[in-house]
């Protein structure tokens, strides 16, 4: 099995999981702490749904959630982007895209 | 073996049946992908009558469910559905579950993946059997699913049904007698369940198809909601969840209180939650023509084996394989470039999962 210690790993996966890992932790945070959701970080797999099953968030939470990525990344949800709440997962894929869009600035 | 009441009636639709755990169930009707795309694009009656279904009442329902269960049972307001999962001593999963509050009865659902008498011998546990009636034997369970579906509940039994929320449960009556309608589904599209019984199944049965034929939907068996539940993301117990097993590498948290009173396997899962999960279950997906995405087969990252695939399908939405892998949690993120099979094997890639957007989400029921 692949270790994350091991000198296998090419830097750029590396480079990937840093960047993307760092923004799950963030939000997942966030999201725990605002929603008052009685789990550790760990708990929450990136994938499930926020809304519906799953977490089972409501309408409330929903705009929550918006206001938590505008607070935690500078970012805007557009109102009609409902699809990126889907999950932990299409919401950082969300925040990922703006900050390459901007260079990084967001 | 236990069949469907309904056997008759869907093989002479053309239903091919197979055993699945001590059941028989529908396989397919023939044509994989138009039973995929009737739920996408209007709506598909399935004979979901696999299910184990029991009534208890409210006392001592409750205190007999909440025992066995990784979900807050007393916690269920009336008229809602709890999903929750069932596992044995060591904490592996046996079933997804469904918990219904329902008018001074819980309706009990349940996915087992293991045979009748073993389930039974794991709801012993809490002295089941005496307070739980077993509504398998003489009841049938209609799946209804699709994007048009809720067109089809609102004609037959009215407006009213639209008001139901996601994982709500109500009594109606069809031909006079009294069924639990269920708003549900694993699909992603607008889902429910009509739990009915076995006297007028055929009716029920018959009406519904001819409702949705009219959509332009059809019948569609089990493998098609296997392949639809994987693209929607929702979690299917007899694929990924048989094969792994454990409910924290799959994500399952989400069900189960950590904080409640003690429940069937509860002590095992939280000690291995304390420790640390080790592995965690992602989406993978390949280019179309990749045939190597299969269920057991090895993943590969920097000449090493980091992963296996626990689960696979065809999306026809998004017209590629998809699968899960099981990684080890320094990996289990999405975005990232494998191989499968072997070190030079065909690129595969983890990504976010759901991969698709329903277009039931378009639409607003409440508005309808």
């Amino acid at each position: 099995m692949w270790t994350p210690t091991g000198a296998a790993a090419p830097q750029p996966l590396e480079q990937l999981i840093l960047r993307r890992g760092q923004v799950i932790d963030t939000f997942k945070r966030e999201l725990i702490r605002r929603l008052n959701l009685p789990y550790l970080p760990e708990d929450l797999h990136e994938d499930v749904s926020l809304l519906g099953s799953g977490l089972g968030l409501d309408s409330l939470d929903a705009l929550e959630i918006v206001l938590c990525v505008e607070t935690c990344f500078k970012i805007k949800i557009p109102d009609e982007n409902i699809s990126v709440l889907r999950s932990i997962n299409t919401v950082v894929d969300f925040v990922l895209e703006q900050r390459e869009k901007t260079g990084g600035q967001a | 073996m236990r069949s469907s009441p309904l056997k008759t009636q869907l093989a002479a639709a053309g239903a091919i049946h197979r055993e699945r755990h001590g059941v028989e169930i529908v396989s397919h009707l023939g044509d994989l992908r138009a039973e995929c795309r009737a739920v996408r694009e209007a709506a598909a009656l399935s004979d979901f009558s696999f299910l184990r279904v029991f009534s208890l009442p409210e006392n001592p329902g409750m205190d007999v469910l909440d025992a066995l269960l990784a979900g807050n049972v007393p916690k269920i307001r009336f008229g809602r559905i709890l999903h929750t999962f069932l596992a044995d001593q060591e904490g592996q999963l046996a079933a997804d579950c469904y918990v219904a509050n329902n008018d001074q009865e819980f309706v009990f659902l349940c996915e087992s993946i293991r045979p009748d008498a073993e389930l039974d011998a794991l709801l012993a546990a809490s002295g089941f059997a005496a307070a739980a009636r077993d509504l398998s034997a003489d009841h049938v369970v209609l799946s209804l699913d699709g994007f048009k579906s809720w067109e089809i509940v609102k004609k037959l039994f009215g407006a009213d049904v639209l008001g139901l929320p996601y994982l709500s449960i109500e009594n109606y009556s069809f031909a006079g007698t009294p069924i639990r309608f269920i708003r549900a589904g694993k699909t992603s599209e607008f889902g429910y369940l009509l739990l009915a019984p076995a006297g007028i199944a055929a009716q029920l049965f018959a009406a519904l198809k001819t409702e949705v034929e009219a959509l332009g939907g059809q019948l569609a068996g089990l493998d098609a909601h296997d392949a639809l539940r994987l693209e929607g993301r929702f979690f299917n117990i007899f694929r990924e969840g048989e094969r792994v097993r454990d409910p924290l590498p799959l994500g399952l948290q989400w069900m189960i209180d950590f904080e409640k009173d003690p429940f069937l396997g509860g002590e095992a899962i939280k000690q291995r939650r304390a420790a640390g999960v080790k592995q965690k279950v992602i989406g993978l997906s390949a280019e179309a023509g990749c045939g190597d995405l299969k269920t057991g087969a090895k993943i590969y990252s920097a000449g090493q084996p980091v992963g296996e695939v626990v689960a696979d399908g065809f999306s026809q939405v998004l017209n590629q394989p998809l699968a899960l892998g099981l990684f080890p949690v320094q990996l289990a993120f999405a975005g990232l470039p494998f191989q499968i099979n072997s070190p030079d094997g065909p690129a595969i890639r983890s990504i976010s999962m759901p991969p698709i957007m329903p277009r039931s989400l378009t639409v607003k029921l409440d508005e309808m």
